[in-house]
């Protein structure tokens, strides 16, 4: 017996094979509910004496295996799934925060976490400061008397910006508040934020955990690593809990305290539970994670040598590149790789991004990162062509940007493939070049 | 719930129920090295929802309670006697495991009056403990304390697969143990090493005893504690696919040997 490895745990952790069948592979435990022995038994259920299933809102089999590979790989006491990573956020402000508390949040993420704490949350009384993730002063400055929470990306969503997780974690330690980190982009095998000191880790599984595009997920990771008696901001852990016969979670439970509030509250009360089958599909893709993260990074090596310089890009963005602005906190942090997005801008602007995204054949136009095949983007002609060049700029966009998920193909398929899409952005730029007199 | 003793405030899981040691019997969980109250997360809730008046302290420096921990194991058993006292316990169903069990031995054999039966879970008459891992808990406790998480656990530990769906028996343990005051699981290893009067305490035991041994247990192994239950008599129960830690690995097993013992 051995205290198994990353790949080991990829594969096995959360899983003894099945005791009746001896099924090797994770089964698929498609049920809404669970019989008891005897009323005895349910009603220990219902009181947590014992573990087990009651209903699949809460907990089921087959996604308790995910939950625990999960918290096993990120160094968490305890995992929550969730039906996508917006769920997971959710269910851990809705743990951690009331009315007339207060966020500080990087000003640099995904959209959708920007709405929710701008917009969704404000409306219940919760007030959000958005800050440079990369600024820890900042941060620092922006923490009230009634600030639940900080919470930030390792690497940004999408301007790649990184967040120095050590040194924002001694700022909400001395702070006596946690550090919730959407681990998204980076995923465990990169790096792990609770090593560095967070408290919570967030994930969209849909991404590179699960790798392969075909199931919605998310995931709360419980570090187990604060301490919520160490004052009176977090009633929730440290008085009676309502939905648990007046329990003191914190007392009951200690490490895994938030982890308890967040299933017999915000899964039992709201509900955003993963499907068995979900869970089944993502855990196909956390056998492979390490497998694949490397050729993730390698591949991303690759593209970047050949973007690097091209006659027909502008500019490139990658946290591994030296001119990046959180270049050495990124190689710090993140050694064995700095991620597979790539931001570059292709000569010609918004008209050549589109040529460009319009010509390639073997990367896929859409929106999402972190699949197996190669994704690529132009914000300028999809998700942000309603905006003015200024308003895109405002946002931290240019009318040139392409955003490349770097897949698993072989490096010189996809390369052949953006260069003969970049060729064909380059005739356009030289012929509307000709068209101006220039 | 909490309370002062010697000065120093201490704090005690209920099991999530009211106490009231004159409305049924008692059952006194006694944790073990760098442990607290939460190692028996599932046997105190357990048994408190079935009649019986559970009570798990944290030891001083353990868990929730303030204090620095004690030295020996022989002034461990008088504090536990103390705590009895101060709660107004007159007996109790005592359950030790590990480092709980040689607390437990040296109570029974100082205070049998105090005790109606003892139950020694994973545990043995005697728990040397090597030189490496006492000054690894000196000078790097974290890696003493991983150590610890890997010796202590059998296969369902290692694989995390815990029966609280979505929880990670290592990674929780670990959290636990880092919890406690500095220098706790060192004094702790210390006392440990330290007792040597585990034999001669068995004699003194005349209550009815229950001893669980596990198959895979690393830390007190198996013919450890067949030695124990060889000295004691009473019940024996053996938990083959268990590690050291069976009251988190194996709760099912554990309770159902506990229960039929009380």
């Amino acid at each position: 017996m051995a205290d198994y490895k990353f790949d080991t745990l990829s594969l096995h952790a959360g899983q003894s094979p099945d005791a009746r069948f001896g099924s090797r592979a994770v089964p698929i435990h498609q049920t809404t509910s669970y019989v008891f022995d005897s009323t005895e038994h349910a009603a220990a259920l219902f009181n947590m004496e014992v573990g087990g299933h009651i209903y699949s809102r809460l907990t089921n089999p087959t996604v308790a295996v995910l939950e625990q590979r999960l918290a096993a790989l990120d160094g968490g006491v305890a995992a929550i799934a969730t039906a996508s990573g917006m769920s997971a956020l959710f269910v851990t402000v809705l743990a951690l925060c009331s009315a007339g508390d207060h966020i500080v949040s990087s000003s640099q993420m995904y959209g959708a976490n920007i709405n929710l704490f701008e917009h969704t949350l404000k409306r219940y009384g919760i007030e959000t400061s958005f800050v440079p993730p990369n600024d820890p002063t900042a941060i620092a400055e922006a923490i009230r008397p009634n600030t639940k929470m900080v919470f930030g990306e390792v690497i940004g969503n999408p301007g790649m910006d990184i967040m120095d997780v050590p040194a924002v974690a001694k700022i909400t330690q001395a702070a006596g508040i946690p550090l919730v980190i959407d681990a998204t982009f980076n995923t465990p095998w990169m790096v792990k934020p609770i090593e560095l000191g967070a408290n919570v880790v967030i994930h969209s599984l849909t991404k590179w955990m699960g790798g392969h595009g075909i199931a919605l997920g998310g995931a709360v990771i419980d570090g187990g690593n604060f301490d919520w008696g160490q004052n009176d901001k977090f009633p929730m852990l440290t008085t009676p809990h309502f939905g648990y016969q007046g329990a003191i979670l914190w007392e009951e439970f200690g490490p895994a305290a938030l982890s308890v509030r967040i299933r017999t509250e915000g899964m039992m009360n709201v509900g955003p539970c993963m499907s068995p089958q979900n869970a089944f599909y993502i855990l196909q893709g956390l056998e492979t994670l390490g497998l694949r993260m490397e050729k993730h990074m390698s591949n991303t090596v690759a593209m970047l040598e050949f973007l690097v310089g091209h006659e027909q890009i502008a500019w490139v963005k990658h946290p591994s590149l030296p001119d990046h602005p959180d270049h050495d906190t990124a190689m710090r942090l993140m050694p064995k790789g700095q991620g597979s997005i790539i931001a570059c801008g292709i000569k010609g602007g918004r008209d050549a991004g589109r040529a460009f995204i319009e010509s390639v054949q073997l990367a896929s136009h859409l929106a999402n990162v972190g699949d197996a095949k190669t994704l690529v983007i132009h914000p300028g002609s999809t998700t942000h062509s309603h905006l003015t060049s200024e308003a895109m700029a405002s946002a931290g966009l240019t009318d040139d940007l392409i955003r490349i998920s770097v897949g698993l193909e072989d490096q010189k398929d996809i390369i052949d493939d953006f260069k003969q899409a970049l060729r064909t952005a380059g005739k356009l730029t030289s012929t509307q070049a000709k068209g101006s007199g220039a | 719930m909490k309370l002062t003793l010697n000065n120093v405030e201490i704090f005690a899981s209920t099991g999530g129920r009211d106490f009231n040691p004159s409305s049924g019997p008692v059952v006194l969980f006694v944790h073990g090295s760098g442990q607290s109250h939460l190692g028996f997360m599932l046997q105190h809730r357990f048994f408190a929802n079935r009649g019986f008046q559970c009570i798990t302290p944290d030891m001083p420096g353990h868990g929730l309670s303030k204090g620095e921990a004690l030295t020996t194991v022989e002034a461990m058993a008088d504090w536990y006697a103390q705590f009895m006292q101060a709660l107004g316990i007159p007996k109790a169903i005592l359950v030790g495991h590990s480092m709980g069990g040689l607390i437990e031995l040296e109570l029974a054999s100082r205070c049998p009056d105090l005790i109606t039966k003892a139950a020694f879970i994973s545990t043995a008459l005697a728990i040397p403990v090597n030189d490496a891992l006492i000054n690894l808990a000196a000078t790097k406790e974290s890696a003493a304390i991983a150590a610890m998480m890997d010796w202590g656990h059998g296969t369902a530990g290692h694989i995390h697969d815990h029966t609280m769906p979505g929880t990670s028996h290592m990674l929780y343990g670990s959290r636990l143990m880092a919890g406690n005051a500095p220098g706790t699981l060192h004094k702790d290893l210390v006392a440990c090493n330290a007792y040597a009067n585990g034999p001669t305490a068995a004699q003194s035991v005349t209550c009815p005893t229950l001893t669980v041994v596990c198959g895979q247990d690393r830390m007190t192994p198996r013919k450890t504690g067949l030695a124990l239950q060889a000295a004691l008599g009473g019940e024996l129960v053996e938990i083959a696919q268990s590690g050291h830690m069976s009251i988190t690995e194996h709760p099912f097993d554990v309770n159902k040997a506990l229960r039929a013992f009380f």
